[in-house]
């Protein structure tokens, strides 16, 4: 094991254990201090997974804590108080993120702050919705402080399973992926609607548990201070000193912001009163992060278990090459990578696997695509060329769904115009994209897992709780993307961060990752932008490998033309949104239209082209 | 009716001032700044102590509406700091990123100003006197008919400054496109920190009209008056300033026009939160601002 | 220039840049000398724009020198090298486009502290493109592509600058209108001498360069001048649509 994990789990041991020597009050206290940062980590669900921010997250916390005084008060059992606080919360956190669905960023920052206004000036306000006067005695086995200590302890644990279960599975990946690349997401086949909406759900179900502590805790409630828009600002505060993303920063400065003041009157070796200081200390510090330090009080535990790593594992780890490698035997298994069960019965003998007919793409009144036909047969390689703005990618972007198209595209027969791009890749398309359709923030295993999305056949909220056999597909899911790796030889990268790697190897990798989807059609914008000539050259040689090998047929968008006429046995050429030329490679570069077309008008006449008029 | 219309429309000018700082920012520097109410309050804050206890070293005790100038100095120095420290390190950052640097630096100054004066009321003595008008049937302050007059002002002189200076023009190239106005010589840095300093100045002129309009100011209390400057520039277009000043007088109106029919508290608030979710999910560019631009 | 010495404007050596991770540029050499045109060629995706970018600055260098008039610029600001002389039409035209044609023109002007000579250089602007005169107070995002590149040419030249760099003048302008552009080029540097970097697609632009450099996955791979100019369109098919076995 790892000695910074070692170090880990001796100080969370040593810290739980230190702490039950504490007496009442301070125990006490430290529920309160598992209340805000049970708060703050469903917070960062949403922020550090879907990089929305929400503004009213002490708003869900109070509509937790005041549900579960209202239903555990009137009698029910505890666990049914709390499922009802922890239900209500997430019902309430996914209206509010309801608007997610249309705008976003800012937009969403914005009506979030409003529900936080809302709740503050209209809910919060309300006698029956606060549950005044009413009061939730606490079962006779958390009597103890110590006993509702070790239990918030056990919540605390609970949600940092939940955590752990959500960026594992499905859900975790699809919300990145949605806040990274959106729309292009889909072609994965993930749902960005409904991934948003789940992410809020989630965020505000811990909350409402964070919700519910609060209420055993305190019994009644008469001060709504903790459930006010300055709340929810402090709770930003702690999410972004502890560092997005990492609970370990994010509970610390739980305890730093809500413990220290309660805990000591002064700051060790000042004068300077701790509940006075620390807040606005805690204000100061959350700029001072954003600035300087976005990864927080998580970053440097990360720096410090790297540097004991490096100190006591002996050594650090080498980095490996960050190039694919050279790959010339047949990858044990890749045959198996084409060997998906489609939901639909596709295997019809077509002549032409895709045909488009008339496909006509508007932008804004501006033709992209005007009236384009063109097929592709089954195990050719196609290539697509044109200068600037001739609507290649316009064309990928029809084909799988990302652009309003009239006319007709049929793959394998069946129709694929009007269909939502969320199901080309159970029907058998993959692609990969101009700039690049991939998590950069993820490690290229987790991205061979995202493209496989349409696999993952469980419902993302069951996959969380391990259900729905989760674990076996995810096993199965792992096992092909490591196959599609090998194809590429990228199997030495699998745990390096997609961002970190350099952009000729991104490309690669995306192209994996679209082949461990198990395509039929592969489209291919610009694979070869970024990679030196050896690179493309190998790169080239590799399409007709995996052509054979996985039984694929590809379409690549390609500037380089001489790669083209090397590897394809068919060529398109677009101009404005037209096709001006088709036939062999070699037929389609000599074409005086195309000539003029990628060397202006006139050049074509000049003389020095292969001449001949226009048809 | 009418006669709250009118002071509705009183409150709306008091909260465009912020809004067209608010919106200034954004086009500027493409930051939605929730700051601008905690800048502008500390300003006026800092004037009242001096009112009241006399410039620290100088021991001149300014005048009454010295303190209205004072806000507004302070203001925008503060704008100008926050731009050089927090807000130019994080230009190439997500949109959020400043938006929650914003939301600290209203945070800190909140809490500063709790530590430095307390949490009670700051009793707001009108920096304008303490005159009133009658108005078809509305009886304005001082501080509300001020705030009318500066209001027009302001946009008065935003029409002048974008139509008739050579760095009005410069701003609105930059706005446009920042990199061809690089192209062209601007140095854009000096366009964001104008931005601010401008924004800030407004912030510390509204908190000295509104706190004493609204009876005196409190920690915090600021920010929440601002967050009606930002729905009023969220419903008039984050990148328009007509659009801000148009939406600022909308939701001083509608929350006077409510608050008058629903003695239910918290109403008038409800009515402004539900039309700026509204506008966002019906029109979420506002209702005069450019497509695409937020 | 009556046999006055040559004299380079722009020194570009071993230039080396790129987005991220993406090295777009590697060790990119060219330089154009006062009074002359130069076109700097290459498909898409060569490095052309980008090429540009970091000569002015807008992108970082990783490696490299740019020289202008003898000084070195290669750590200097974009904002400074209009004052230099260094004006520029950017890709896609780079209209102001709320602003009007007369706005975008004084914009043309902004650092430039002799008035008298921006005034003058304003009215030989309507001069030499009437249809701006009469459109002065349209926006400019409401003109035509064909007109916005006149204007993004005559905006440009306010500055009376040394060298003008002309990104992808033709992109997006029918065949007609391409012509006009370049003819409008040409006349730029026989009447004010300006010199002139023309990043190109179009092989229109071999017409009325004085020399060429061609640009491949970011390297200059050809570079032709006089007499060598009228082989370069052949070679330049070659370069964007690959070698034929026979021909």
């Amino acid at each position: 094991m790892q000695p910074s994990r070692v170090a880990t789990m001796i100080v969370v041991l040593a810290a739980i254990g230190g702490s039950l020597l504490l007496g009442d009050v301070k125990l006490s206290i430290l529920v309160g201090v598992i209340v805000t940062a049970i708060a703050a980590l469903g917070l960062d669900v949403l922020v550090a997974r879907t990089g929305e921010l929400s503004l009213a997250h002490a708003a869900f916390l109070g509509i937790g804590a005041f549900t579960a005084i209202n239903v555990g008060s009137r009698g029910a059992p505890w666990p049914v108080a709390i499922l009802v606080a922890v239900a209500t919360t997430a019902a309430a956190a996914t209206i509010a993120g309801l608007p997610s669905l249309r705008i976003r960023g800012l937009q969403v920052a914005i009506t979030t702050l409003a529900f936080q206004g809302f709740a503050d000036v209209f809910l919060f306000t309300r006698a029956d919705v606060t549950a005044a006067g009413r009061t939730w005695s606490r079962p006779s086995f958390l009597r103890t402080d110590v006993r509702l200590y070790v239990f918030a302890l056990t919540l605390l644990a609970l949600v940092l399973v939940v955590r752990h279960r959500v960026a594992v599975t499905k859900a975790g990946r699809t919300f990145l992926a949605v806040r990274d690349i959106e729309d292009r997401a889909r072609v994965f086949g993930v749902e960005p609607g409904p991934s948003k909406l789940l992410a809020y759900a989630i965020s505000g179900a811990i909350v409402g548990l964070g919700g519910s502590l609060f209420a055993l805790k305190a019994g009644s409630i008469s001060a709504k201070d903790p459930f006010l828009l300055l709340e929810s600002l402090q709770l930003v505060a702690i999410l972004v000193v502890g560092g997005t993303g990492s609970a370990a920063g994010i509970v610390t400065a739980a305890v730093l912001v809500k413990g220290v003041p309660q805990f000591m009157s002064t700051i060790p070796f000042t004068d300077l009163k701790a509940d006075r200081i620390v807040p606005i200390g805690s204000a100061a510090l959350l700029v001072v992060a954003v600035v300087v330090s976005p990864e927080g009080i998580g970053g440097l535990y990360r720096a410090a278990g790297r540097l004991l790593d490096r100190m006591v594992g002996g050594g650090r780890r080498e980095r490996p090459e960050p190039r694919p490698r050279v790959v010339d035997a047949r990858a044990p298994g890749a045959a198996l990578l084409p060997h998906v069960d489609r939901p639909l019965s596709l295997r019809m003998p077509v002549p032409a696997l895709l045909e488009a007919d008339d496909v006509r793409v508007e932008y804004g009144g501006v033709s992209a695509l005007d009236g384009v036909s063109l097929e592709v047969r089954r195990g050719e390689i196609v290539g697509l060329i044109g200068a600037n703005g001739a609507g290649k990618s316009t064309f990928f972007n029809a084909v799988s769904g990302l652009a309003p198209v009239t006319g007709s595209i049929r793959f394998r027969g069946v129709e694929l115009v009007r269909r939502p791009a969320s199901i080309r890749s159970a029907l058998g398309t993959a692609r990969t994209f101009q700039d690049l359709g991939l998590v950069r923030a993820e490690s290229v295993q987790e991205n061979l897992l995202l493209s496989q999305t349409w696999l993952a056949r469980y419902a993302a909220a069951v996959g969380i709780v391990g259900l729905g056999g989760s674990v076996r597909t995810e096993r199965e899911l792992r096992r092909r993307g490591g196959i599609a790796l090998e194809v590429f030889g990228l199997d030495h990268l699998a745990r390096e961060r997609v961002g970190s790697l350099p952009y000729g190897t991104m490309r690669i990798v995306e192209i994996a990752a679209a082949v461990a989807a198990g395509p039929d059609l592969l489209l291919l914008d610009e694979a070869t932008a970024g990679l030196g000539p050896e690179e493309s050259h190998a790169l080239g040689d590799r399409f007709l490998v995996i052509r054979d090998e996985l039984d694929l047929t590809l379409v690549i968008v390609e500037h380089h033309v001489p790669l083209v006429a090397r590897v394809c046995d068919y060529a398109y050429c677009l101009e404005s949104g037209v096709l001006i030329a088709e036939g062999k490679p070699l037929d389609v570069t000599a074409d005086p239209r195309v000539v003029e077309s990628f060397l202006g008008a006139g050049a074509a006449s000049t003389g020095t082209a292969s001449g001949g008029a226009t048809p | 009716m009418l006669a709250r219309i009118i002071t509705g429309l009183s409150a709306g000018a008091a909260y465009a001032l912020v809004a067209v700082g608010v919106v200034l920012i954004f086009k500027c520097t493409r930051v939605l700044s929730i700051a601008q109410g905690e800048i502008g309050a500390f300003g006026f804050f800092i004037g009242l102590r001096w009112a009241a206890r006399g410039i620290p070293g100088l021991g001149w005790h300014p005048a009454r509406f010295a303190t209205l100038l004072i806000a507004v100095v302070v203001g925008a120095l503060l704008g100008g700091l926050i731009e050089r420290i927090v807000i130019r390190p994080l230009v190439d950052r997500p949109p959020l990123d400043a938006l929650i640097a914003t939301l600290g630096i209203a945070l800190f100054l909140a809490l500063l100003e709790k530590e430095m004066f307390g949490t009670a009321t700051q009793f707001a003595p009108s920096p304008v006197g303490e005159w009133k008008v009658t108005v078809l049937g509305a009886t304005l302050i001082a501080p509300r008919i001020v705030a009318l007059a500066a209001a027009a002002i302001v946009a008065l002189a935003v029409y002048l400054f974008f139509s008739r200076t050579r760095f009005g023009l410069a701003v609105r190239a930059t706005t446009g496109d920042s990199t061809v106005a690089q192209l062209m010589g601007v140095r854009v840095n000096r366009v964001y920190r104008f931005a601010w300093v401008a924004a800030g100045a407004l912030a510390g002129l509204a908190a000295a009209l509104l706190g004493p309009a609204f009876g005196g100011l409190t920690p915090f209390a600021m920010t929440k008056f601002s967050l009606r400057a930002l729905a009023g520039a969220v419903i008039g277009g984050l990148d328009s300033i007509w659009g801000a000043i148009l939406g600022s007088l909308l939701v001083g109106v509608l929350e006077a026009v409510v608050g008058g029919q629903f003695t239910t508290s918290g109403t008038a608030e409800l009515s402004v939160l539900l039309l700026v979710i509204a506008t966002l999910v019906v029109r979420p560019q506002g209702l005069l601002g450019t497509e695409g631009a937020t | 220039m009556n046999g006055a010495p040559v004299e380079t404007l722009l020194a570009v050596e071993d230039l080396c840049s790129g987005y991220g991770s993406l090295q777009v540029l590697f060790n990119v050499d060219l330089d154009v000398r006062v009074g002359e045109v130069v076109a700097l060629m290459g498909s898409n995706g060569a490095g052309k724009t980008t090429t540009l970018r970091a000569i002015t600055g807008q992108l970082r260098k990783t490696g490299g020198r740019v020289r202008f008039a003898g000084t070195d610029v290669t750590r200097e600001r974009t904002e400074s090298l209009v004052a230099r002389g260094i004006s520029v039409v950017p890709e896609g035209r780079g209209m102001l486009r709320d602003l009007t044609v007369a706005e975008n023109l004084e914009m043309g002007g902004y650092a430039i502290r002799d008035r008298r000579a921006v005034a003058e250089a304003t009215d030989r602007a309507y001069e030499t493109f009437p249809i701006l005169g009469e459109r002065r107070e349209q926006k400019a995002g409401r003109l035509s592509g064909g007109q916005q590149q006149m204007l993004a040419v005559a905006r440009a030249l306010i500055s009376s600058p040394r060298l003008l760099l002309v990104d992808e003048a033709s992109l997006g302008l029918s065949p007609v209108m391409t012509e006009t552009v370049f003819a409008l080029i040409a006349d730029v540097r026989r009447t004010s001498g300006t010199a002139v970097l023309l990043v190109e697609q179009n092989a229109g632009a071999l017409d009325l360069a004085d020399r060429a450099f061609v640009l491949e996955k970011g390297q200059v791979v050809d570079r032709a001048e006089g007499a060598e100019m009228r082989a370069m369109q052949g070679r330049l098919r070659d370069a964007y649509l690959g070698r034929r076995e026979a021909g």
